[in-house]
């Protein structure tokens, strides 16, 4: 009940974003499942026009482009929801843990060490960790991962410094509460949730990120359906097919647009919440 | 008096020492981390390199190459201890210093920073003026919807519709390629910065727009209004100037994009700048060179925010350092 009175209070901009996220993820689900056509099967000629059987055409190997759309839409998304997911605990647990940790050398060795994981370039950290690595879609989750708790760690640190300080912990340490009890009960809850806000922004970066890395040739590797694979692919018939390119490209921006508006609102829905 | 100017003084002095020490420590943390990105590899990096086929003499060169054969302790000071003299390595399959093989491949990278960085203040020093101006009335609305939709669109996406229209459709920029040659290289440069631009403009539009309707509401601009001061002169120095602080704050992240971004770009416009020399690095499994490209760009962002940081606190003496 109270998820649908919110939903009601919500401004336009994370309906909007709603909107697309469960378009994107219905169709990302249904167009698949219900296409006689498989996303990797070759269906017609190369780059025949778009017709009823076919809405968005073939690709440049006779593939079904409207399913290998969507068919990519359902991987980058449960791709992106890894990526994004295990930064935000884990990076969170170690931000809270070195926050509520008072040592005031450590605690700026710590700092430092942040600020020295977070100051690499993003596409590059990801493609260095990817070379070290290997690719695919693995590596490249491994590498998000490595390269992105560190950002969620300095969040939770400096908001559970604040909460420290702030008046209904101190009463909590005043009544005798332990330190775990402390952390678990007053400071985690409140801090995931501004991690989870942050995660939301953070998800349309990890989702562009996928692709890009995929668009370089090191992500998840052809003939498996994602979006910069498609995007590199369809590159080269760019002047001649360019639906090649727009079909996958649209829909991916969609959905990170769609991402960030509904970020966008809430962020707005919650500072007008607190006025 | 004398007495609080000294102590002001100090104090600045003393934060601006311990921000400089703060860079080196953490130029320090970050290097060290490069250090380890090696060790990330599974396995013999040497095999890795030559596959099964290798005969051990190869091996054995290839790792003493990489440095591979010492104990790692010694391989860690001399790391950082040749890190701080400048040289970030050798690239193990050209035999040739990284620093060099980046510095030879760094004037196209400059030239598309620089045409990037005019382009981002062309545009968005008046759209977040205007913002902040407007921000109740449509505009703000159109401003914050279309700014949200720029930045979230994937620069691989942007940059192909760009060169979709502009070279395939109106032909007025060549699809791909470079012309090193100065006035000509504009020309090859514009739709590579306009995709940068298309991204970035929108971010510094918005950090000003925010920043101005904070301004608006400090008691002297409504002095300078009440008083009448020459719209121009009200414009630079009673909106934009005491404004620019957190536009300048967020140089480092402004790098640190560029950078990502030139990687993209570079490929896909065919840009010979640095971007490219990375991806050639990795799909030649150069891991040193990657390394070394790493570390220099992990500086670069360093370095920017350590002197954005620097000009806040001299354009603003009240600006913490911390």
């Amino acid at each position: 009940m109270s998820f649908a009175m919110s939903l009601k209070t919500l401004n336009r901009e994370a309906l909007v974003g709603i909107l697309i996220i469960v378009l994107v993820i219905l169709l990302g689900i249904i167009v698949p499942i219900a296409s006689p056509n498989d996303a990797s099967g070759f269906v017609a000629d190369p780059l025949a026009p778009p017709s009823m059987s076919l809405p968005f055409g073939a690709d440049h190997m006779g593939r079904d482009l409207f399913v290998r759309t969507f068919a990519a839409a359902r991987l980058d998304i449960v791709l992106a929801l890894l990526g994004a997911s295990v930064p935000i605990v884990v990076g969170t647990f170690i931000g809270v843990l070195t926050g509520a940790a008072e040592r005031k050398i450590a605690g700026a060795l710590w700092d430092a060490l942040i600020n020295a994981l977070t100051a690499f370039p993003e596409i590059v950290l990801v493609l260095a960790i990817i070379t070290m690595l290997g690719g695919g879609w693995d590596g490249l989750l491994y590498a998000i991962w490595i390269s992105r708790w560190a950002q969620y760690a300095r969040l939770a640190r400096a908001k559970t410094l604040k909460l420290h300080e702030s008046e209904f912990v101190q009463a909590a340490k005043v009544l005798g509460y332990s330190r775990i009890r402390i952390l678990a009960k007053h400071i985690m809850p409140n801090v995931y949730s501004e991690a989870i806000a942050y995660g939301l922004s953070d998800f349309v970066f990890i989702i562009v990120v996928i692709g890009g890395l995929s668009f370089l040739g090191m992500g998840v590797r052809p003939p498996t359906p994602e979006w910069g694979g498609m995007l590199a692919e369809g590159r080269i018939y760019l002047q001649t097919t360019p639906r090649l390119v727009l079909w996958p490209g649209a829909i991916l921006s969609l959905t990170a647009i769609g991402v960030a508006l509904f970020a966008q609102g809430l962020a707005r829905h919650r500072k007008e919440a607190v006025r | 008096m004398q007495g609080i100017i000294k102590q002001v003084g100090s104090f600045f002095q003393h934060s601006l020492v311990s921000r400089v020490l703060q860079a080196v420590l953490v130029s320090f943390f970050l290097l060290t981390i490069v250090f380890f990105l090696l060790r990330l590899i599974p396995g013999d990096p040497a095999m890795v390199l030559l596959g099964e086929n290798a005969s051990m003499g190869q091996v054995e060169e290839y790792r003493k190459l990489l440095g591979l054969d010492r104990p790692p302790m010694e391989q860690y000071v001399d790391y950082m201890s040749n890190a701080f003299q400048g040289d970030l390595g050798v690239s193990i399959l050209r035999r040739q210093s990284v620093v060099k093989i980046i510095a030879s491949r760094l004037p196209v990278s400059l030239w598309l920073a620089g045409s990037t960085v005019a382009m981002v203040f062309v545009l968005a020093l008046p759209l977040g003026l205007l913002a902040a101006v407007y921000h109740r009335t449509w505009f703000g609305y159109f401003f914050r919807v279309t700014t949200s939709i720029a930045i979230s669109t994937p620069i691989y996406f942007t940059s192909l519709v760009i060169l979709l229209l502009l070279a395939v459709k109106l032909d007025l920029v060549p699809i791909a390629g470079y012309d090193p040659e100065f006035p000509k290289n504009l020309r090859t440069l514009f739709a590579p910065a306009l995709t940068n631009s298309i991204l970035l403009a929108p971010v510094l539009a918005r950090i000003l727009q925010a920043s101005v309707i904070d301004t608006m509401e400090e008691e002297f601009v409504e002095a300078a209004i009440v008083r009448g001061v020459k719209p121009l002169r009200f414009m630079w120095h009673y909106l934009l100037r005491p404004s620019l602080a957190p536009c300048i704050a967020a140089l480092g992240y402004f790098a640190a994009t560029v950078v990502s971004y030139g990687v993209l770009i570079e490929i896909i416009f065919n840009l010979p700048g640095v971007g490219m020399s990375l991806i050639e690095f990795v799909r030649a499994f150069d891991y040193t060179a990657v390394q070394g490209f790493v570390a220099l760009t992990g500086l670069l962002v360093v370095a920017t925010t350590l002197l954005a940081d620097l000009l806040n606190a001299w354009l603003d003496p009240r600006a913490n350092l911390k």
